[in-house]
């Protein structure tokens, strides 16, 4: 006799569904294994989605101009950029000259003490900016609007506010119109940001914006801290870049003395290394697939051992070696994909929790760790099963119906 | 019944399925090895990034600019309307509790020497600068004590920077030009190395007021200070809060002492292995079946000897401490085999890697011994119990 597949399949089913217990026990290992891979792969690309979507937000087409340059390579670019030549706004507006670039917006960034006439007063982060920038980060504005288009170089007291500074100063009162006192100058309020909850990078909720030239004069600085600059959409963002070292270092007297960052290789950066730390934390989860493997091969040897009498029977009736062999590990596929597919329901269905309950992480289980789940389980049910289905399929049948 | 039969019993009926106790041992022990390593190698960051930040000292107190949290980049450090001064630094020098002073500006320029260029970093210090940095001096001598108004214009070139420029050639009493402005090399300092990606030694040190006239600022990053070893940390932050609130009008200012960034850097590095460690114990709750599986199992298999057992007069709670020792040996022998490896495994690193800062955390280990033993507990108590609640006439006919 020729065991039949569908014959084959009823058997093991059989044999599983006789001990319920341990069957569910077994599966409901794997389903952990499983659903532990599909959820913490599904948590770590919605933290990468969040972050790189909080960076593509601010436009990926920009680049940042920063004073100084190290030649080390690979160390951290100079943040702080104090260099003896100073960066100015002329140098932000030379820029333009380069085609692709079509807009710019030259940066101060200082701390100050600002305060209301009703004497509340805290020290705050200041930005000299122009109007520009607004476009450039997409700032959006909740109340009022942005400082005017004007001349760069000419100061003017005119300021904007982050929504959670313009809440402490002002309260629930209207804050456009209101003067307040940054250090020593008095601003008129003309514009309250959008509160914009949670964001990575520069937090514009606790900071005052004010034209460039003032915040020079406020400062008693020169040199600017950034130039941001937009590349039209689909310009080569790496020959704007040389066009800026270009352009500055014909302004200053041949010294190529800045560090221009694309958002682009900061938004790649990110999500090289975060992609890293889900591979890594994935894996490490995945050991427990090779674990739940370990469990499945221990009962199928225990079900081999109680089950020789059966297999007696069947080789006595005629089933071949192979027949034996494949009825077995049937059985310890079905368990593996049996637990595997409660746990990628499990995991599936916990991450669309999540993503119900936190709306701003794009949680969504990746297709490769459903698969990577998947695999492994299935890959750990056969090739565990391999052993105690050989045992079995070895059996003399005499020998096994003789034990009786 | 004895202890020691109930023990003898629990031990036989594990022996006496060799293969099967054996998986279900190597289950645990997976579980329990991953938990160790991975929180081996999260202390080994640990001690490794605590260990850059303590090479500088213990009893160092930073004090930067502007009102802010322990980390993070304030406005101020780059321009504040009320800057810390050199003024401010040689007033702190004058406080008897302190021992030295650094005024820090750092910023970036060209360093010529004949034909030779570089674009490097160029911090701004003091002749205290040495000792509370822990830096060492490979050649010549450091900057003078010239006092911090009228420094003279000399040089001290890192290690890196130095090759860059001279070669082996010697540097001593070369003349460099940072920025425009020229300096007399007085010396070379000795290689340090990368500080969490910062090269120390592609660096020039100037005296802290040439910096302020190169870069055209007036105000600094940051004043380092060290106190004494044997002073209170807390009288030091006191004076210095004293003094620049007096100088100041107001607390403009912000200190960060050690113990606060160290506490601060720790929390969030334990909170890190804890992490790893949970991700471990994923495994191990997935070997715990296997123990409630295989116990299931030997109840069923065995429900005849608990019958003749009950029926020779074993109580219930007999009849559950013996399965459930069962249960927890297995544990037990998973979770010290898991250990064993462990250690075995990061001995083995150490000895072909010596630098790599791993370190099994011994409290973990612990831990982990005594979840795999809860474990093996837990997954026995079900199975324990349906033996418990055999009825012995009924097991013993299921022969």
């Amino acid at each position: 006799m020729l065991l039949r597949l569908d014959d084959s399949l009823q058997l093991a089913g059989g044999a599983l569904a006789a001990n319920r217990g341990r069957t569910a026990l077994i599966m409901l290992a794997t389903a952990i294994g499983v659903a532990a891979v599909v959820l913490l792969a599904a948590l770590g690309e919605g933290a990468r989605g969040f972050v790189v979507g909080q960076f593509e937000a601010l436009g990926t087409n920009l680049l940042v101009v920063l004073p100084g340059r190290n030649e080390t390579v690979g160390g951290p670019p100079p943040v702080l950029g104090t260099t003896p030549r100073d960066l100015t706004i002329d140098d932000a507006y030379a820029l333009t000259a380069w085609r692709d670039i079509d807009q710019v917006a030259p940066l101060m960034v200082g701390e100050a003490p600002v305060s209301t006439a009703a004497g509340l007063e805290r020290e705050v982060t200041v930005i000299g900016s122009t109007a520009e920038m607004a476009a450039l980060r997409h700032l959006e504005m909740g109340q009022g609007r942005f400082l005017p288009a004007m001349d760069a170089k000419r100061g003017a007291a005119l300021c904007v506010l982050g929504f959670g500074l313009a809440q402490e100063l002002f309260g629930t009162a209207p804050a456009i119109g209101q003067w307040i006192r940054v250090a020593d100058r008095r601003f008129r309020v003309i514009g309250v940001l959008r509160d914009a909850g949670v964001s990575i990078g520069t937090d514009f909720n606790d900071v005052v914006i004010v034209p460039v030239a003032s915040a020079q004069t406020l400062f008693d600085r020169r040199s600017l801290f950034r130039i941001i600059a937009g590349v039209r959409a689909g310009a080569d963002l790496a020959q704007a870049s040389t066009a800026v070292h270009a352009i500055i270092a014909g302004r200053h007297d041949g010294e190529d003395d800045v560090t221009v960052i694309t958002q682009d290789s900061v938004v790649a950066t990110l999500g090289r290394i975060l992609g890293a730390i889900t591979l890594g934390v994935v894996g490490i989860s995945t050991i427990s697939l090779a674990v739940a493997g370990l469990l499945i091969m221990n009962v199928m040897l225990v079900s081999v051992t109680q089950r020789r009498e059966e297999i007696g029977v069947l080789k006595a009736l005629g089933a071949r070696t192979r027949d034996v062999h494949r009825l077995f590990l049937f059985e310890a596929v079905m368990l593996a994909a049996g637990g595997g597919l409660c746990g990628l329901a499990a995991g599936l269905g916990s991450a669309a929790l999540v993503r119900q309950l936190f709306p701003a992480f794009p949680v969504l289980a990746p297709w490769w760790a459903i698969a990577l789940a998947l695999g492994v389980a299935l890959g750990a049910g056969l090739f565990f099963g391999v052993v105690p289905a050989r045992r079995a399929a070895l059996q003399d049948p005499v020998h096994a119906l003789a034990r009786r | 019944m004895r202890s020691a039969d109930l023990l003898r019993f629990a031990v036989q009926a594990i022996t006496g399925q060799r293969l099967r106790s054996a998986l279900t041992v190597l289950g645990i022990a997976i579980g329990i090895l991953a938990v160790v390593l991975l929180t081996a190698v999260g202390e080994g960051v640990r001690r490794f990034v605590l260990g850059e930040f303590t090479q500088f000292g213990t009893n160092i107190i930073a004090i930067q600019p502007g009102k802010k949290s322990t980390f993070g980049l304030s406005g101020a450090s780059v321009a504040s309307v009320r800057p810390l001064t050199v003024d401010d630094a040689e007033a702190l020098a004058g406080l008897p509790v302190i021992e030295g002073v650094v005024p820090v500006i750092q910023g970036n320029a060209e360093v010529a020497f004949g034909a030779r260029k570089r674009r490097t970093t160029v911090i701004g210090v003091g002749a205290d600068m040495p000792g509370v940095w822990r830096m060492q001096v490979a050649a010549g001598s450091f900057l003078p004590d010239d006092g911090f108004a009228n420094a003279r214009a000399f040089v001290v070139l890192g290690q890196r920077l130095y090759q860059e420029l001279f070669g082996s050639a010697n540097a001593l009493g070369q003349r460099v030009r940072i920025g425009g402005a020229r300096f007399r090399v007085i010396g070379v300092m000795a290689s340090k190395g990368q500080m969490l990606g910062f090269d120390l030694d592609d660096t020039v040190y100037v005296p802290v007021v040439r910096a302020t006239e190169l870069f055209d600022r007036e105000g600094l990053m940051e004043i380092d200070i060290t106190f004494p070893e044997d002073e209170q940390p807390e009288r030091v932050e006191q004076a210095i809060e004293r003094l620049l609130t007096a100088r100041h009008g107001r607390v403009d200012f912000t200190l960060v002492t050690q113990d606060k960034m160290l506490a601060v850097l720790g929390d969030i590095l334990d909170i890190l292995t804890a992490g790893v460690a949970a991700l471990g114990a994923i495994s191990l709750v997935v070997g715990a079946f296997g123990i409630a599986t295989i116990m299931t199992i030997a109840v069923n298999e065995r429900s005849n000897e608990v019958g003749l057992l009950r029926a020779l007069g074993a109580r219930r709670a007999e009849i559950m401490g013996i399965f459930l020792l069962e249960a927890a040996l297995l544990g037990a022998a998973g979770g010290v085999g898991g250990i064993a490896v462990a250690s075995a495994l990061v001995s083995v690193i150490l000895l072909v890697v010596p630098s790599l800062p791993l370190g099994i955390v011994w409290s973990y280990v612990a831990a982990a011994f005594g979840v795999s033993v809860t474990v093996g507990l837990i997954a026995g108590w079900l199975p324990a119990r349906r033996a418990a609640g055999l009825d012995p006439v009924e097991a013993l006919r299921a022969e």
